[in-house]
């Protein structure tokens, strides 16, 4: 298949059931709205040695948020219901509670609950006192609020925890450096438009793919050599001659059709670009369909076009 | 559905004001939690007072609407007392002033007092949310344990007192006991969601947005985790 002179490989990105909750952060300004988020969303690019994969899926206008101040909205993904709740609270205490100004909300509405700030209350050592306001729809939501330094720590008790699926991505392989970067930036720039995902990895793009296991028996993931160009003579690869760079795009979302239409968006502003963009091919890393129960085919996808 | 609205007969006979002690009119049971699923000729025949030759609803109040989830009190004076006395939901509108208790040992829900009200409101509420649009009466919250209570009006003497926790947010800076606290003047942001919150009840207290409050804490005698809020203008 071949989109404006760029070939689309016959082959799928194959994805994982994860946990995901979305948390609502505000602050006096949009400035500090960032710094909050970009401190609780830091550090968060992989599962494998982060626990969690975070990201901030968008700005919120002031009309947007409960508390009526700028804000962002973060989507944070895990393998499990307990590294969510435990990475939650831990990144909440030390990003959020210690953020001037921020405030910290539910983003998802869900039979399931994790904590926000049940547990953070504790750090008004007793001072701390909780409201149970009711929201527009007439539904009892708790909030704390707890004394700190600067005023006063405002803290939904709990949000929401669903389902959602990791691991969507694709690859883009191009004949220089430069020019998989300037691709993979501008599909970024189109994905971040789409909602409920977000793209985890610094600015959203990641250049180490792996494969699974090692010659190292301690090693359970190594890199991708099949994708890296410098080993094209040395190993079974899966470039050609012309290719000299290659960036993935992994993409974590709250279903399988945020994912497909976040690819759909990313791959299409690639193809957009053109032949003369150096972009050569579009790829995605599975392991054969035989680990993730997701399968988002190229094909498939970019054929709703 | 309507609002089931009990609106309080204005020549009351002799002979059944009479059967009470006092002018007083105890209404600690017409509350949503009471009344729900009751046709309007059972709330008709309900007992003011679960006892077998209790006053019924009919021989005060006139009684129209289905919608027991929202009662209304019409015609309404001080004479009516401990109005949501234990109410856990639902809302109440007292169109006009009320007496003692409103609101006591309230479990959840809105209260919603279109006049003046008399002495204790709130007292002993655990939950909840009552706003008075004119006067409240002394000991308002007094005892509270948690919830919250607007008055837009002034209120007499003793507010908060044995309060545990809970809010009270009020327009003026009231006499205050000496275990009530002044904690400084502050802006605090989550009145925006409070705020929002009464912008569902047609009240005095709808478009408020200032976030500036004078906040004392207390009472100090009790738990002093409950707080008196006077906007700031």
């Amino acid at each position: 298949m071949q989109l404006n002179g760029i070939q689309i490989d016959d082959t799928f990105a194959e994805a994982f059931n994860m946990r995901g909750t979305r948390v609502i952060i505000t602050a006096l300004n949009l400035k500090w709205a960032y710094h909050a988020a970009n401190a609780m969303t830091g550090f968060a690019t992989s599962v494998i040695g982060c626990g969690v994969e975070a990201g901030i899926e968008r700005e919120l206008l002031a009309s947007e948020t409960p508390d009526s101040r700028p804000g962002v909205s973060v989507l944070m993904f895990a393998m499990g219901s307990k590294v969510l709740m435990q990475q939650l609270e831990t990144r909440m205490g030390q990003c959020i509670l210690t953020c001037p100004t921020a405030a910290a909300f539910a983003g998802i509405e869900s039979e399931d609950q994790i904590n926000l700030g049940k547990h953070l209350r504790y750090f008004g050592d007793g001072y701390q006192t909780s409201k149970l306001i009711s929201d527009i729809n007439g539904v009892a939501k708790r909030y704390w609020r707890i004394p700190v330094m600067d005023g006063e720590f405002l803290v939904q008790e709990t949000t929401g925890m669903v389902r959602a699926i990791g691991g969507g991505n694709f690859l883009i392989l191009a004949n220089a450096q430069q020019a998989a970067l300037n691709a993979a930036e501008a599909a970024i720039d189109a994905m971040k438009k789409v909602p409920n995902v977000i793209m985890p990895f610094p600015g959203g793009v990641v250049r180490s793919g792996s494969k699974v296991g090692s010659k190292y028996p301690k090693m359970f993931a190594s890199t991708n050599d099949a994708f890296c160009p410098t080993l094209k003579g040395l190993v079974n690869t899966e470039l050609s001659d012309d290719i000299e760079s290659v960036m993935e795009i992994v993409i974590d979302g709250l279903s399988f059709d945020d994912i497909a239409t976040s690819m759909r968006v990313g791959i299409q502003a690639i193809c957009d670009l053109g032949e003369a963009s150096g972009v050569k091919r579009i790829s995605a890393g599975n392991y054969g369909g035989k680990l993730g129960p997701h399968h988002f085919k190229l094909h498939e996808i970019m054929g709703t076009i | 559905m309507n609002a089931l609205t009990l609106t309080l007969k204005l020549n009351l006979q002799v002979t059944q004001a009479s059967k009470i002690d006092s002018n007083k009119i105890n209404c600690s049971r017409l509350t949503p939690n009471s009344l729900a699923n009751l046709s309007i000729t059972e709330i008709e025949n309900f007992s003011l007072f679960n006892t077998k030759n209790s006053l019924k609803i009919a021989d005060y109040f006139d009684v129209s609407g289905t919608d027991t989830n929202h009662i209304i009190f019409k015609n309404s004076n001080a004479q009516l007392e401990y109005i949501g006395h234990k109410m856990s939901s639902g809302q109440i509108t007292v169109e006009g002033d009320s007496g003692n208790f409103v609101g006591c040992k309230m479990q959840g829900g809105t209260i919603i007092c279109q006049g003046n009200t008399g002495d204790r409101v709130g007292d002993q509420m655990r939950r909840g949310l009552i706003l008075i649009d004119g006067n409240a009466g002394s000991y308002c919250a007094s005892r509270m344990v948690a919830g919250t209570i607007g008055v837009y009006g002034s209120v007499a003497g003793y507010v908060g007192f044995g309060m545990k926790r809970g809010t009270i947010l009020l327009t003026k800076t009231p006499n205050l006991h000496a275990t009530i606290q002044n904690c400084g003047t502050h802006t605090l942001p989550f009145l925006a969601l409070l705020f929002q919150h009464f912008a569902a009840f047609s009240t005095r207290f709808n478009g408020l947005n200032n976030q500036r409050v004078q906040r004392y804490a207390g009472d100090l005698s009790s738990n002093g985790n409950g707080e008196i809020l006077v906007l700031l203008s």
